[in-house]
């Protein structure tokens, strides 16, 4: 029977440095894992320990993924000294992920925050690959400070492509910064979109989370149109630990993708 | 294959003995007031006892560990292998009930702990009636009855001279073929005797739980969801010292916490009991932690508990054995807590 708390082995091929805090791994893994959009992995270190992250790569692509990575905590800081040929280990994936069919011939609103660009950018590669399936993305991307913000490299690429606009602001500009200066939730308005139909996608930290979501509402989107990335301790992945509890549901395998419309009534959803 | 046969008070012993031929069998012991499981292999035939109520430890710690290695990383790794199959005699059914919840948590779900099958269909169940009660006893207050109903392999009720045995399981079965000198047919009057009993238990139980005075159990779920922003949470919490015994000493508590552990150059999984009592309990990296304050803590445990299961699996997550109310150094009082949230 399958030891369900044992990870695959992978080997690190390449880091890139998205951010002075925030690096990519791109990662092989010895045998192929294959996840949908959304559903994340937890990624361990032997001997210190796991963390959860849902991978940012392409979900096609099944012989290989990356994971983008923030130095916050005990295991991420370990992570950020790795180098490539360092070994990791990957549990998963786990959860449900982005409810992709529902998006199918739909307007879709897709807001980030930080680092929360992460899982978007998968969910982002998963729509590309068939963009006549779906009328039109639009992506707002806020962060702290021009430094802050990721896959620099990536987004004027993705601004070249049809049906897709973007949108992006920072909470302070320096020198260099020409664009948009605020909150994400400045730029959340003018929406030429149908709100009863539209289907928007929240992914950052919970209280950029909290407040695009009221902001959201408040345009007049629907909760069950609102998709929004939660986030606790989750550990064994399985819905067994018993950390990642949200009233009624366990993240990890209920979630991590919840629409507004599930969890509005329970209690402290944004702490 | 008939559900009820007798055996003799005498063949007691030999049965158990028979049965440890085959399966580490752990048996209640007297301690104090108290009863621990021993094995059988350690005891003498005199130090057979039948236990009148639960004891000290959980049915759980038999199916996790409170530390156990679960992988060894990158290597083929099998935890399960234990050498005999585990019995133990004596379990009650607030431990019995807890199964439920356990199996629940570990068997079903998006993937099986391979771990806990492995026990869980390996540990043959012998439980017992209760013929009487400790003062934390209250399983009738939240719905289980002090004899057992389900999740045993055989069961035993005292009558006069002997024991009702009643087949819950095709394990139990088999063992009653094979065992099959020491059972015969149960008598009509022999049921009818054990039945008398049970209800005297429960009659006896219910007239201590008057005098508890505790909420009715349609109401709990109730309560304890209308009085999430009540004061009680903190006026309870005040004497808690975070020990973490109430999680442990709970049959149904199920929480662990993944580590690694790194010892002679091998990096090892370990799986650990956890508390939700713990500061640290839902902290996450970065350092926010939803369950900031002993008070939020209290709240989850009882949410855990008179909330989330009975919406998902329709039962409480307590079976009124009342171990964490003799566990608790603090006095921190579960009767105590629900009678509070029903007053707000």
């Amino acid at each position: 029977m399958k030891n369900i708390y044992s990870p695959i082995k992978a080997v690190i091929e390449n880091i890139t440095e998205e951010t002075p805090t925030i690096k990519t791994f791109h990662l092989k893994p010895v045998e192929p894992i294959v996840f949908r959009t959304g559903q994340f992995v937890e990624l361990t270190v032997p001997g210190i320990g796991e963390a959860p992250f849902t991978p940012s790569s392409d979900p096609f692509i099944k012989d290989r993924l990356e994971i983008t990575i923030m130095n916050v905590g005990r295991v991420t800081t370990i992570l950020h000294n790795m180098k490539p040929g360092d070994v990791v280990g990957i549990r998963g994936p786990y959860g449900k992920g982005y409810p992709v069919d529902d998006f199918v011939n739909k307007e879709l609103i897709i807001v980030g925050g930080g680092v929360g660009l992460a899982p978007l950018r998968s969910l982002l590669l998963h729509l590309f690959n068939d963009m006549d399936k779906y009328k039109r993305v639009s992506l707002y991307y806020g962060s702290r400070s021009p430094k802050d913000i990721v896959y620099k490299r990536l987004l004027p690429q993705w601004e070249k492509r049809d049906k897709f606009d973007l949108t992006t602001t920072v909470d302070m500009g320096d020198e260099t910064w020409k664009g948009r200066v605020g909150l994400v939730t400045t730029i959340l308005k003018d929406f030429k979109v149908d709100k009863n139909q539209a289907k928007a996608i929240v992914c950052g930290p919970p209280i950029m989370m909290k407040f695009t979501t009221f902001k959201l509402i408040d345009e007049g989107f629907k909760p069950e149109n609102l998709y929004l990335s939660m986030e606790k301790n989750m550990s064994c992945g399985l819905g067994k630990c018993g950390h990642c509890r949200l009233g009624k549901y366990y993240i990890c395998k209920d979630g991590p993708v919840f629409t507004f419309e599930q969890i509005k009534d329970l209690h402290d959803i944004w702490d | 294959m008939q559900q009820y046969f007798y055996l003799k008070k005498e063949d007691l012993g030999d049965l158990l003995s028979e049965i440890n031929k085959s399966h580490a069998l752990f048996i209640p012991s007297k301690k104090d007031d108290d009863y621990i499981y021993l094995s059988f292999s350690q005891l003498q035939p005199e130090e057979i006892i039948y236990s009148i109520y639960r004891g000290v430890e959980p049915i759980k710690s038999f199916l996790t560990h409170s530390r156990e290695i679960v992988n060894e990383y990158f290597q083929s790794f099998d935890s399960s292998a234990e050498a005999k199959p585990i019995a133990v005699f004596g379990v009650k059914n607030c431990d019995l009930s807890s199964l439920t919840l356990q199996d629940f948590v570990f068997e079903q779900g998006i993937e099986a702990d391979p771990i806990y099958k492995k026990r869980r269909e390996n540990l043959l169940i012998i439980s017992s009636d209760c013929t009487g009660f400790k003062k934390t006893c209250f399983c009738l207050a939240v719905g289980n009855k002090p004899y057992p109903e389900k999740n045993f392999d055989i069961n035993l009720s005292p009558i006069n001279n002997g024991f009702v045995v009643e087949v819950g399981s095709s394990k139990g079965e088999t063992l009653i073929r094979r065992l099959s000198q020491y059972f015969t047919a149960a008598t009509t009057g022999q049921i009818a005797g054990s039945k008398i009993k049970r209800d005297n238990v429960v009659n006896d139980l219910s007239q201590h739980l008057a005098s508890v005075n505790m909420p009715p159990k349609d109401a709990l779920q109730k309560n304890v969801r209308e009085g999430y922003e009540s004061g009680v949470w903190k006026e309870q919490m005040l004497t808690c010292v975070e020990c973490g015994a109430c999680n442990f000493i709970c049959p149904s508590c199920h929480c662990f916490l993944l580590a690694d552990d790194m010892r002679e150059n091998k990096s090892r999984r370990i799986r650990i009991w956890d508390s939700c009592l713990y500061a640290n309990y839902s902290r996450v990296a970065g350092g926010a932690n939803p369950l900031n304050t002993r008070a939020k803590r209290l709240r989850n445990r009882f949410m855990k508990k008179f909330d989330f299961f009975p919406d998902n699996l329709g039962q409480f997550g307590c079976t009124g054995c009342g171990r964490c109310i003799e566990a608790c150094p603090a006095k921190i009082d579960i009767r105590e807590v629900l009678k509070a949230l029903a007053k707000k």
